[in-house]
């Protein structure tokens, strides 16, 4: 079992009333409310909780991709990836993702992850994802063309990779005369692809046919999770084999304290800001985006998504984030990672409004109470 | 109970006018596409908005097809017709028309259309002038007015409301409320949906094409202009923006009238057509 240590870099300083007077947090949320100064501070704080994971033991450390919003400040996650090649020793940096149809030409992922693996000496786990709804707005890029360009950015990267350059590529939405990216990466043949998803049997299929990692976005009931897997499960075996535990992530927010009570006191407020300020606007998308059938069903699936649910008690219940003692935490993963069967858990240890000196009291607890339970243990 | 008498009487002459056309499906150079004709006189293509108003004999049809010979296809992406993957931009849209009239015999014709419809007829017209008898354009986008930038609607496609204030003089109107419902089921939000990505398959990128408003005047025929003054989706602004590059065209703005004139003062925007096409 592996555990990564998984960071938005959200924004915790939008005013008090943020929820009455904004209708998102996300494209046209407007940037006065972003003050440089905190955010350079912001900056060090979120770096450091990083860095410290490693410290601590966790097996890998994530980041991500998100423009225009309040949500999660690495526009280019592939800034702060660099940073922490230098300020971690022995974790892997999993970067998940980049939003390859945001990319143009998409050559320029190949060429930054992999020198974030060289960089690392070989510590780059390299996401590659279609992008939220809302960052096609933020960018301007065609959602008609979003599963198209992923696909042909996607199959570029790792022929670049894998390929001796110079080669053509000659592709529906990408014409390169000269593939031949400096430098190549060290993982070889290439570092392992996680493609991160929220359910979707196009995704999976695609996903368990490649044998890369399919990691299930946080903020969704366990029985999402467990439907998802279950699903991805299947699709491996329509494939002909049986998936690696490590093919298989569970993303989900995780804070501890030293009692039950105290953990709910601490996280609980961080925790409400995150719904009601970061999640608003985040299912902003924009047609095309998936067929018409899937948007009809996503919109179904709403009550399963953390941001319409009211009251702590749903959040226990739909197992949206596990919080408690070391004990309870330890008990209700050991449940979840039996009812869901995946080999790596993405933790948000820093959700919402977390302060940091809170983050790191609950990855210590974390660190050194619960994970030792579940080291060299397989579901 | 006088908005549900008013829902009625246009329900009533929908019902009427049913026995005016019936959806076919023709071959397009290989795409398949569904069309809709009725009545007897000299070739009136009609091309439909983003609301697809062509899977279905409206009562506007009806009333042209007492003078001419109305044909209102369904763009390739939208209802049933097929072809989607082979559109990329509006220009994709004019060539697939130009094939669309040589499989019909069509040689020339009096074009036409609202909103997006009405842009692919003026992308038509650039480039094949000889067979446009007339051209009519009504709240049509294709150009753009830095003053007045064009509203986004994709941001409130999820929000009926919103989309009735964008589209209607009167957002609280029987009819207003008929075209955009409140409680769409899911065929009819897969629908809209299936609409709108076309849609955003042609305009997302630029709402407009920088290239239209000096290939303008390559058009030769008589040119009307018919916009609702109050249209807040594409505001008559635009109408005078294509009047600035067509010197031949009138333009006619249609009093209390917004972005579907079709739908909201249908009379005077299908007698106005009418007249001009004549």
């Amino acid at each position: 079992m592996q555990f990564y240590f998984f960071h938005l870099m959200s924004w915790p300083y939008l005013p008090d009333d943020f929820d009455e007077k904004y209708d998102s947090a996300w494209i046209w949320v407007p940037n006065a409310l972003y003050d440089p100064v905190k955010g350079h501070q912001l900056y060090q704080e979120y770096i450091d909780t990083l860095a410290y994971a490693d410290e601590l033991g966790f097996d890998g450390v994530c980041v991500n991709e998100h423009h225009q919003n309040a949500y999660g400040l690495m526009p280019s996650p592939n800034i702060i990836a660099g940073a922490l090649t230098q300020r971690t020793k022995r974790c892997k940096i999993a970067v998940v993702g980049n939003a390859l149809p945001m990319y143009n030409p998409p050559l320029r992922v190949a060429e930054e992850f992999a020198m974030l693996d060289v960089m690392s000496g070989g510590r780059l786990v390299a996401g590659m994802v279609i992008g939220g709804g809302p960052e096609y707005f933020a960018y301007g890029v065609n959602p008609t063309f979003a599963r198209e360009r992923y696909r042909e950015a996607l199959d570029l990267i790792v022929k670049a990779w894998t390929t001796p350059g110079p080669f053509v590529w000659n592709g529906r939405h990408y014409f390169l005369r000269y593939v031949n990216p400096w430098p190549r990466p060290l993982q070889q043949p290439h570092p392992p692809i996680w493609i991160p998803g929220v359910g979707s049997l196009e995704t999976i299929e695609f996903v368990a046919q490649r044998r890369y990692g399919y990691m299930g976005i946080p903020y969704f009931h366990i029985d999402v999770f467990k439907r998802t897997f279950e699903m991805f499960r299947e699709a491996c075996a329509k494939a002909g084999y049986t998936p690696a535990p490590e093919q298989l992530g569970w993303g989900v927010p995780i804070y501890v304290a030293e009692t039950d009570k105290q953990a709910r006191e601490e996280f609980e407020p961080a925790l409400w800001y995150f719904v009601k300020n970061l999640l608003k606007g985040i299912g902003t998308t924009p047609p095309g985006y998936t067929s018409p059938k899937s948007a009809v069903a996503i919109m179904k699936n709403q009550d399963k998504f953390l941001a319409v649910q009211k009251s702590w008690d749903d959040i226990e219940k739909g197992m949206f984030a596990i919080v408690g003692s070391p004990q309870t935490v330890r008990q209700k993963l050991d449940d979840c990672l039996k009812k869901l069967g995946a080999g790596v858990v993405l933790t948000g240890c820093q959700t919402g409004a977390t302060a940091t000196h809170l983050a790191r009291k609950s990855m210590e607890l974390l660190a050194r109470e619960v994970l030792p339970h579940f080291r060299n243990k397989v579901v | 109970m006088f908005e549900t008498l008013k829902k009625l009487k246009y329900g009533a002459r929908v019902l009427l006018a049913r026995g005016g056309g019936q959806p076919e499906t023709i071959d397009v150079a290989g795409r398949s596409t569904v069309i809709i004709h009725g009545g007897d006189g000299p070739p009136f293509v009609y091309l439909h908005s983003t609301l697809g108003e062509a899977f279905m004999w409206f009562p506007f049809y009806q009333t042209w097809a007492k003078q001419f010979k109305v044909y209102a296809p369904t763009h390739p992406g939208f209802g049933a017709s097929a072809g989607f993957d082979r559109i990329d931009t509006v220009e994709d849209m004019a060539f697939h028309y130009v094939e669309l009239f040589d499989a019909l015999g069509l040689e020339q014709v009096n074009l036409g259309g609202v909103s997006l419809g009405g842009w692919i007829a003026a992308e038509f017209a650039v480039r094949w002038p000889e067979r446009v008898r007339k051209l009519w354009i009504a709240g049509a986008p294709g150009l753009w007015v830095e003053e007045e930038p064009l509203p986004d609607m994709f941001r409130y496609m999820r929000e009926p409301a919103k989309l009735r204030e964008l589209c209607f003089h009167e957002p609280n109107s029987a009819m207003a409320r008929t075209i955009f419902p409140d409680d769409a089921d899911d065929e009819r939000r897969m629908k809209g949906y299936q609409a709108l990505t076309v849609l955003a398959r042609l305009v997302w990128d630029r709402p407009y094409n920088p290239k239209l408003a000096e290939r303008l005047r390559r058009v030769q025929c008589p040119v009307l202009l018919v916009w609702g003054d109050k249209d807040r989706l594409v505001p008559p602004s635009y109408g005078e923006a294509y009047r600035k590059h067509l010197p031949q065209a009138e333009m006619k703005r249609i009093p209390n009238c917004g972005h579907l004139l079709m739908f909201e003062r249908e009379k005077e925007f299908v007698e106005i057509v009418a007249n001009f096409c004549k």
